[in-house]
């Protein structure tokens, strides 16, 4: 008898000592950040949710695929209304998340992102201080701000917990920055569970700001709904939004109804499958989007659409919708023929588009929303004054529909690894471009001046080449520029220059691996460097802690070129014949001048024809090359196929024995013209 | 007679009714000397202070194989790279020279346009210590305009420039696109026609300085200032007239060196920038030669004619003939 009691007993004492634990740890509000803030499927497994009704769609109809291709963890349905006077957005928002993460859930953190666009937010704090790509903040102005409030969030099964909501500050604990709210639970979610959210909730959108708000009667509606933060290697990653940072969320299904004036025309991520006129003048569209992980919209009454245009992809025809300002419109075809070509190019060399849709938007002039990228949704920028020669659209359309690759397939985290996003994808830019528009001319090419995307991308990273590494927080970077110049300019860089140490062979189909096995995941940095190192079969650390981890320089030059006669102390009788005859002693120096370490090739050419490879370590600080020969030494180059992209300095790379005055002569030429100008332009309007 | 003309130059030009654009023209080509010395001066200026910035680049430039590819085309990346370098220095330390020997080039201009303006208003090749005796003699007095001109210029282009901003801002707001170009462009036509009244107006005050040889500067400012207002259709038409052959010049010096001159030649750059510039000199002489012209018409100070009433033919009358008896009488008139 006593034993039987005792078999009874010990269970329901285990029982209730896990409710009171778990009870304890939710009560617990926003755990830190990297802490494992869940409760253990084993520990709470006989105390948590597990709404066996709900699921996420595994609906197909934006994707030339039968199968859904991500692995779906969350469904947004938002039926939103806008107010274009106002420029608010009142809608609700029913998130159903798929607990996936195989340990149970306990709270949830969401992003409020509009929320960024107040004088005290870290966002604004930071952008007064590191600068930002738009706004200077030397006054603060109504305008300006956003706000993303919710109303009201209800579980389902577990009621309304309004008021349990609190914002939380993970990254830099300013009470004032309400970006991260999160969500303690009263019962944890499950592992493999589903948990639904019912959220009411408004934004003010600002006059543009960080590819997000209104201009005059513009809108773009990016970053603008309560969204869930991602549940990564053991902990929840929901970051602040910062002023160089990004996004990251999981991939799922999006239906969204956007109810706004009958007059606007719209566009939006994803296929449109609805649209109907309301009574009150207000129409309303819904969309539907498959395996992407976010959604974003726009309207204005005065785009003019081009949507004629069909891609056949390798998965099924890609619909091309193109958005342009009336202003532009000539341009429409400029902006649909950089668009399928970059379609090729990536389709050919990495692999499928599988959306049905790509919506190119160009947005308002003067506005801070162009180039932008969202999924199956990208931002240009342009201007009415655009000659064929100035490239400007071509490459924001091409870098953002690169996006669709790198962010919106190949889904890292934009906070913390904001070079595997906007770097690999100015890596793929260069190459793109290139391949369109050539090396020299990809970027300008008007009247005989030009410049190439790559020694663009070049310039930006040597500009800031010694503040920073590559691999750190978004958010950790010195200055604005540092951000711009080390994520894209350096990553494209660093990156063109592995492909001149393993090929570009090899490089190529390691770009094609890392993007077919990572497509539809959240990928770390070192997935895409053991890849690499996978594919090519060598042992990459030594240029990846110098050029990925650490912050080292590039600067090698030849010192010097020299060559006397071995018998320069005999008289010369006939110095013609002595020429031929002479037999010359010519050096060569090479110097490492900074601590970037990197084999490299020297190519040495003589006044006889010979060319001669000769091959530096580069591990001490400097070597000499030495020569006896009837030839003298006319010049030495370091890197003779231009295969380095990160070394700092190109004009010390090589030496002549001869000054060449022509180069700096044309210079000259101009500068005199500029400054004879200059003073006659003085004296017209001055005597 | 150094600030003044003798009356026959005065009546002959007084009766001159050509066309002022022809008149200054006219000046223009009978004075190219003039064109010459101050391209000249132009040059050697740009290059004094071009030494700065060739020596930098000379340095960098001239033992790389990178810099050939400024040779064979233009290329950006290598130009910024180069403004990049240490080694450039500070953007500052090479240009600043060039802007130097530019407003040296304005002091110039300053002391040598008394003497162009009393060459074009000779009808005779004006001899150099002429020329140099009006440059000398009217410095002082130019420099003094050139302190109005410069506050008047710069007020109203201040003013002008300021409600440019505002109106392209607002124009900003609006949802037509074109709107701030379209107003951008409008508002700089009218700040250039503005601008250049006011420069004729300071360009007839230093006509009338030098050729009336008024020391009192403010008395040509407000000559200058009425002609200027009466006239201002006739001398306005002349001026811009003239700064549209500048533009012209300008463009078609650029065109062909864009088009015909190859990249790899800095003798043909040379050649082209140079003429372009030279030309360029053309169009702001031939408006001193406008001012010049309308001056003689229209400015000169009407010459007091005072009516000559000749003095009285006093004939000396002879003395009574002693009356000799049974010679013959003189006839008496009728």
């Amino acid at each position: 008898m006593k034993i039987r009691w005792m078999i009874l007993f010990f269970p329901l004492l285990s029982v209730v000592a896990v409710s009171l634990l778990v009870k304890e740890h939710t009560a617990h509000a926003a755990p830190p950040q990297g802490a494992a803030a869940a409760v253990t499927a084993a520990s709470a497994a006989s105390a948590v949710s597990n709404n066996s009704a709900l699921t996420i769609p595994d609906t197909t109809l934006a994707i030339n695929s039968t199968q859904p291709m991500s692995q779906r963890v969350v469904h947004y349905e938002i039926d939103a209304k806008y107010d274009a006077g106002k420029h608010t957005v009142d809608a609700t928002e029913v998130l159903t998340y798929h607990n996936l993460t195989g340990v149970a859930l306990d709270h949830f953190p969401f992003h409020l992102y509009q929320n960024a666009f107040q004088p005290n937010a870290t966002w604004v704090r930071e952008a007064k201080i590191a600068g930002s790509r738009d706004t200077g903040y030397d006054k603060w102005e109504a305008k300006e701000y956003g706000s993303e409030e919710i109303k009201s969030i209800e579980v389902a099964g577990q009621g309304d917990l309004t008021s349990q909501l609190h914002y939380i500050q993970p990254d830099d604990g300013n009470k004032d920055d309400k970006t991260v709210i999160d969500l303690p639970l009263r019962t944890p979610i499950a592992p493999g569970a589903y948990v639904q959210f019912k959220i009411a909730f408004h934004d003010q959108m600002p006059e543009t700001q960080a590819r997000s708000g209104w201009k005059r009667d513009f809108m773009l509606g990016g970053q603008w709904f309560p969204k869930v933060g991602v549940f990564w290697h053991g902990a929840w990653n929901c970051h602040q939004y910062h002023a160089m940072t990004e996004f990251f969320a999981d991939f799922g299904v999006y239906d969204v109804k956007l109810t706004v004036p009958q007059f606007e025309v719209v566009g939006a991520s994803g296929v449109k499958v609805a649209e109907v006129n309301n009574p009150d003048n207000s129409k309303t569209l819904t969309f539907h989007g498959d395996d992407i992980h976010d959604f974003a919209w726009t309207v204005s009454p005065r785009f003019k659409v081009k949507e004629d245009g069909v891609y056949q992809g390798q998965m099924g025809p890609v619909q091309m919708r193109i958005l342009m300002q009336p202003a532009h419109w000539s341009q429409a075809d400029r902006h649909e023929k950089i668009l399928r070509e970059s379609l090729e190019h990536f389709e050919s060399w990495y692999g499928p588009y599988p959306y049905k849709t790509i919506t190119l938007v160009d947005p308002e002039p003067d506005s801070a929303a162009g180039g932008m990228e969202y999924p199956t949704f990208i931002t240009g920028d342009s201007s009415w004054f655009m000659p064929a020669g100035l490239h400007l659209p071509e490459l924001v359309v091409e870098h953002e529909f690169g996006h669709q690759y790198w962010y919106g397939m190949v889904a890292t985290n934009e906070f913390e690894d904001a070079w595997m996003d906007e770097g690999i994808n100015s890596y793929s830019e260069v190459k793109v471009l290139d391949s369109i528009l050539g090396k020299r001319t990809s970027m300008l090419d008007v009247a005989g001046v030009t410049l190439g995307e790559r020694e663009g991308q070049r310039l930006s990273y040597t500009s800031v080449a010694d503040v920073d590494p590559i691999a750190q927080k978004a958010y950790d970077y010195y200055s604005f520029n540092s951000y711009g110049g080390i994520t894209y300019g350096k990553t494209a860089s660093v990156l063109l220059t592995l492909e001149g140490i393993i090929g570009e062979d090899t490089m190529n189909k390691a770009m094609h691996t890392y993007f077919m096995k990572y497509r539809f995941t959240h990928p770390t940095k070192e997935d895409f460097l053991k890849t690499i190192e996978e594919v090519s079969g060598k042992d990459l650390r030594w240029y990846f802690n110098q050029a990925i981890y650490g912050s080292q320089v590039m600067d090698y030059r030849v010192s010097r070129v020299e060559s006397f006669p071995v018998n320069w102390y005999e008289e010369k009788k006939d110095s013609k014949k002595d020429d031929k005859n002479s037999v010359y002693r010519s050096f060569v120096w090479v110097h490492r001048r900074e601590d970037f370490v990197m084999p490299v090739e020297v190519e040495v050419k003589f006044d006889n024809g010979e060319t001669l490879r000769e091959h530096w370590d580069g591990a001490s600080r400097w070597t000499k090359f030495e020569y006896e020969k009837k030839a003298k030494v006319v010049s030495a180059e370091i890197d003779p196929d231009h295969k380095i992209q990160i070394d700092r300095n190109d004009f010390n790379n090589s030496n002549t024995a001869e000054a060449n005055p022509k180069p700096a002569r044309k210079l000259e030429t101009y500068f005199m013209f500029l400054s004879q100008w200059l003073g006659q332009a003085l004296a017209w309007w001055a005597v | 007679m150094v600030g003044g003309l003798s009356e026959i130059e005065r009546r002959e030009f007084m009766s001159n009714n050509e066309v002022l654009l022809g008149s200054g023209l006219s000046r223009v080509r009978h004075n190219k000397r003039y064109i010459f010395w101050f391209y000249v001066l132009n040059v050697l200026l740009a290059w004094l202070g071009a030494g700065a910035f060739g020596n930098v680049i000379h340095q960098i430039l001239d033992h790389s194989l990178h810099a050939e590819s400024l040779v064979r085309g233009f290329d950006m990346g290598t130009l910024v790279e180069l403004f990049a370098r240490p080694e450039f220095g500070p953007t500052m330390a090479s240009t600043a020279p060039a802007m130097h020997f530019a407003f040296l080039f304005l002091f110039l201009t300053v002391l040598f346009v008394p003497g162009v303006l009393q060459g074009y208003a000779a009808t005779y090749r004006l001899p150099r210590d002429d020329f140099f005796r009006a440059c000398g003699r009217n410095l002082w007095r130019f420099i003094r305009l050139m302190i109005v001109a410069g506050i008047v210029m710069g007020a109203v282009a201040g003013a002008l420039f300021g409600l440019e901003a505002a109106l392209v801002k607002a124009a900003g707001e609006s949802t037509n696109e074109m709107l701030p170009f379209e107003m951008k462009v409008v508002t700089l036509i009218i700040i250039f026609l503005v601008m250049t009244a006011l420069r004729i107006w300071f360009d007839l005050a230093q006509a009338d300085v030098v050729l009336s040889d008024q020391p009192a500067v403010r008395r040509s400012i407000g000559r200058g200032f009425r002609h200027m207002w009466r006239n201002l259709g006739r001398l306005l038409g002349s001026y811009v007239v003239t700064a549209m052959v500048a533009g012209i010049i300008l463009l078609l010096g650029l065109c062909v060196w864009m088009k015909f001159v190859p990249p790899a030649s800095v003798f043909g750059a040379v050649v082209v920038s140079q003429f372009t510039l030279l030309l360029l000199l053309i169009p702001r002489f031939w408006q001193r030669g406008i001012a010049v012209s309308y001056y003689l018409q229209s400015m000169v100070e009407p010459i007091a004619v005072h009516p000559f009433t000749p003095a009285p033919v006093i004939t000396p009358i002879a003395p009574p003939a002693p009356v000799i008896p049974n010679s013959p009488a003189e006839p008496q008139g009728i």
